[in-house]
């Protein structure tokens, strides 16, 4: 009987060790077979299209399928543009599942998504196994693109954003609440998922480096009700921290907050930066994207979205990834064009970082830093929420 | 002290809503000895019903009546809406399970779960829907109230826990003082001597749902008065509702109830008072003390607080 054991055991493991070489040979393979660019590409979507944060992939997904539709001509491309569904709530194993499918399918040279950065952190290395690059136009994530302060690099080199990271935004919000705010006490709070616990924790080390006092309140992401949270906000904070994915939680502490008469005010970052659902008066949100609505140059794109899109708003969301969709046709293009009509996904990802974008979307061009996969120059905006829910520049 | 009571008042409004969802699951289960799976979601169709007739309304700045009024209608039409989606999945996705092994009508329930659940969001979108009622008279709804030491119960809390006793006492009246109440209990305790006695047990049956499915429209229009809802709310607040029919003892109304409000007081308790350097914090793990209590119960009593052991005749 041991023996038997042990024989399926050795069986198991070698089974498995040829598979991964099997598997790693595949990929390599890959991405090194040619493509004729007459075909159509598959460009995917990774991101959450249901669940809680559906609302944003929906928006996300609505801008890359404006691109396509008035870029790809002009690149001389024929691109079927697909969603990926990565619901919030399941975590970032939806992420990996559409990796594989993704890699498996030559008719993809690269992929925009994940949206978030657990979904990047849990699917990036199997991107890069296969040379495929993909970017992301949310995957805010520090340690997505480079180490610093001691967070392990949890990204690859296959991994691409054109919006700025916590490295900028933790800093950035931290700042304005010390230098404009001029706070003494605040409640950084965390959701139990990797987005708002690395923005947390760079904007508390930065609070705490500061001489502000800080308190730690975690909220398990399925939280709806925040009241018992809300009790524990001492009376004299002046701001609670609060990086939610899912804006209308912002409106509900921040109105529960007042319910229990508490001063405090809600200080969101990116993931709650939606005027239709976090509008109360006087909190603030941080974003890596400008109102492109006051960009002279984006009218006509943007009337054009709109009529796409009747009865829909312009988001923050949505504008990265118009971008995204641009930056990975331009080096699909590019890298046709230099295969003289074919390319291979290899030749896709060497091409993505020279790819520049002179009329760039948020404003000014679009170059990427030379020490990471990061935006050049890029910065985080702070609105502050007026009394008619309008978002309003401050910082 | 005024933690205290702050606490309370939350897990008691917390503990409404749940204990009207748990009513749905135990009537149900009670009559047909099914798990209705898709009770989460019919409690989702009920806050976005509430949603639509609030805008019909409205909305929440200015509405078109009184805000009592509005409050009412919204409560009555989503508890309409929701006991109509209960007789359509009681007749097309259980009844003709009815005599199939019970694994079957329990997997039939989750594909109606996931069905309304995708359905509501091809139809609707995925974007949250809030009521926003914080919009009506500058917050009138959350800033007065009931005054008890140095806290506040607002008005809009009033109103979800009176709401949420209320139709438990209608539907305690309804049980035990009604002929209808009377067919049910019988077709609970043996189906088929209900059916020799003359009882129409199909109508019991769909009775039963539009009970149930009405009980979770009005959770759903109470969850929602403070908290926005989404496509994806009816899972978690079907666990919880389930949770709480179990842990009063499926099968049993003042079990459901409370249940539900045991549920509510020890998830708030919990977040507020748990914390220390050496403990996990309460506001963290309030899920892992909460069902660390829950099995605790269930093991030193398997039927739940008010059901009655499983005695078979041998």
């Amino acid at each position: 009987m041991k023996k038997a054991f042990v024989l399926a055991l050795a069986v198991l493991v070698t089974s498995v060790v040829a598979a991964s070489a099997q598997g790693s040979q595949t990929a390599a393979a890959r991405s090194l077979a040619g493509f004729n660019c007459k075909k159509t590409i598959t460009l995917p979507f990774v991101t959450p299209l249901t669940g809680g944060a559906g609302f944003l992939g929906a928006e996300q997904l609505s801008w890359a399928k404006y691109a396509v539709k008035t870029l790809a001509p002009g690149l001389g491309l024929k691109v079927k543009l697909v969603g990926g569904d990565t619901p919030s709530e399941q975590g970032p194993a939806p992420a990996q599942t559409l990796a594989q499918k993704y890699i498996g399918d030559p008719s993809v040279l690269a992929v925009l998504g994940p949206s978030t950065s657990g979904g990047v952190a849990a699917s990036t290395k199997a991107y890069y196994a296969a040379k495929l690059a993909h970017i992301s136009p949310s995957a805010t994530r520090t340690s997505l693109t480079k180490s610093t302060g001691g967070t392990q690099y949890t990204g690859s080199p296959a991994f691409f954003r054109d919006v700025p990271g916590d490295y900028i935004q933790g800093p950035s919000d931290a700042n304005f609440m010390v230098t404009n705010l001029h706070v003494k006490k605040v409640v950084v709070m965390d959701f139990q998922e990797p987005y708002s616990l690395g923005l947390a924790s760079v904007v508390e080390a930065t609070l705490k480096a500061k001489g502000v006092s800080t308190s730690h309140l975690s909220a398990p992401n399925t939280t709806t009700d925040y009241s018992a949270y809300v009790t524990k906000v001492p009376s004299d904070a002046d701001i609670v921290f609060f990086p939610t994915q899912k804006p209308g939680d912002a409106q509900t502490f921040a109105q529960q907050l007042i319910e229990q008469g508490k001063k405090a005010k809600v200080f969101g970052g990116d993931g709650s930066d939606n005027a239709a659902q976090f509008k109360q008066s006087g909190s603030y949100v941080s974003n890596f994207a400008p109102d492109i609505t006051g960009i002279p140059a984006d009218a006509k794109l943007i009337a054009g979205w709109k009529k796409d899109n009747p009865g829909k708003a312009v988001g923050s969301f949505g504008p990265p990834s118009y971008g995204a969709a641009q930056i990975a046709m331009t080096a699909i293009s590019r890298a046709c064009k230099a295969g003289g009509g074919s390319t291979t996904r290899q030749a896709v990802f060497r091409t993505f970082k020279k790819v520049s974008i002179k009329n760039w979307i948020l404003g000014g061009s679009f170059k990427w830093s030379t020490k990471s996969n990061d935006p050049l120059n890029a910065k985080f905006y702070i609105f502050q929420i007026q009394s008619n829910g309008s978002y309003k520049l401050v910082g | 002290m005024d933690q205290f009571i702050q606490l309370t008042v939350d897990g008691l409004t917390l503990g409404s809503v749940y204990a009207l969802i748990a009513l749905g699951y135990t009537l149900v289960y009670g009559v047909l000895k099914l798990l209705n799976f898709a009770h989460g979601d019919v409690f989702m169709v009920g806050t976005f019903a509430g949603f639509g007739v609030l805008q019909l309304l409205g909305g929440p700045a200015s509405p078109d009546v009184p805000i009592w009024l509005v409050i009412i209608l919204v409560t009555l039409s989503a508890m309409a809406v929701c006991a109509a989606l209960g007789v359509v999945i009681e007749r097309f996705a259980y009844r003709p399970l009815r005599d199939a092994p019970r694994i079957a009508p329990l997997i039939s329930a989750l594909g109606v779960s996931f069905f309304l659940a995708n359905s509501m969001q091809l139809l609707f979108g995925a974007a949250p829907r809030n009521y926003d009622l914080f919009q009506y008279h500058s917050g009138t709804l959350y800033l007065r109230g009931l005054h008890i030491g140095g806290v506040t119960v607002p008005l809009l809390r009033i109103i979800t826990i009176v709401a949420a006793f209320v139709l438990m006492v209608i539907l305690w009246f309804l049980v035990n003082k009604t002929r209808t109440g009377k067919a049910m209990r019988a077709t609970s305790f043996d189906r088929e001597a209900a059916a020799m006695m003359g009882i129409d047990i199909d109508r019991v049956i769909v009775f039963t749902f539009v009970l149930g499915s009405a009980l979770a429209g009005a959770a759903g229009v109470m969850f929602s008065l403070r908290v926005p809802t989404n496509v994806s709310i009816g899972f978690i607040a079907g666990l919880k509702g389930f949770i709480a029919a179990v842990i009063g003892g499926i099968g049993s109304i003042p079990g459901a109830m409370v249940g539900g409000l045991i549920l509510g007081f020890l998830e708030s308790y919990i977040q507020g008072y748990v914390h220390g350097a050496h403990i996990p914090d309460g506001t963290q793990w309030s899920d892992l003390y909460v069902f660390s209590v829950l099995i605790a119960l269930m093991l030193f009593r398997h039927q739940g607080l008010f059901g009655r052991p499983d005695i078979r005749k041998v």
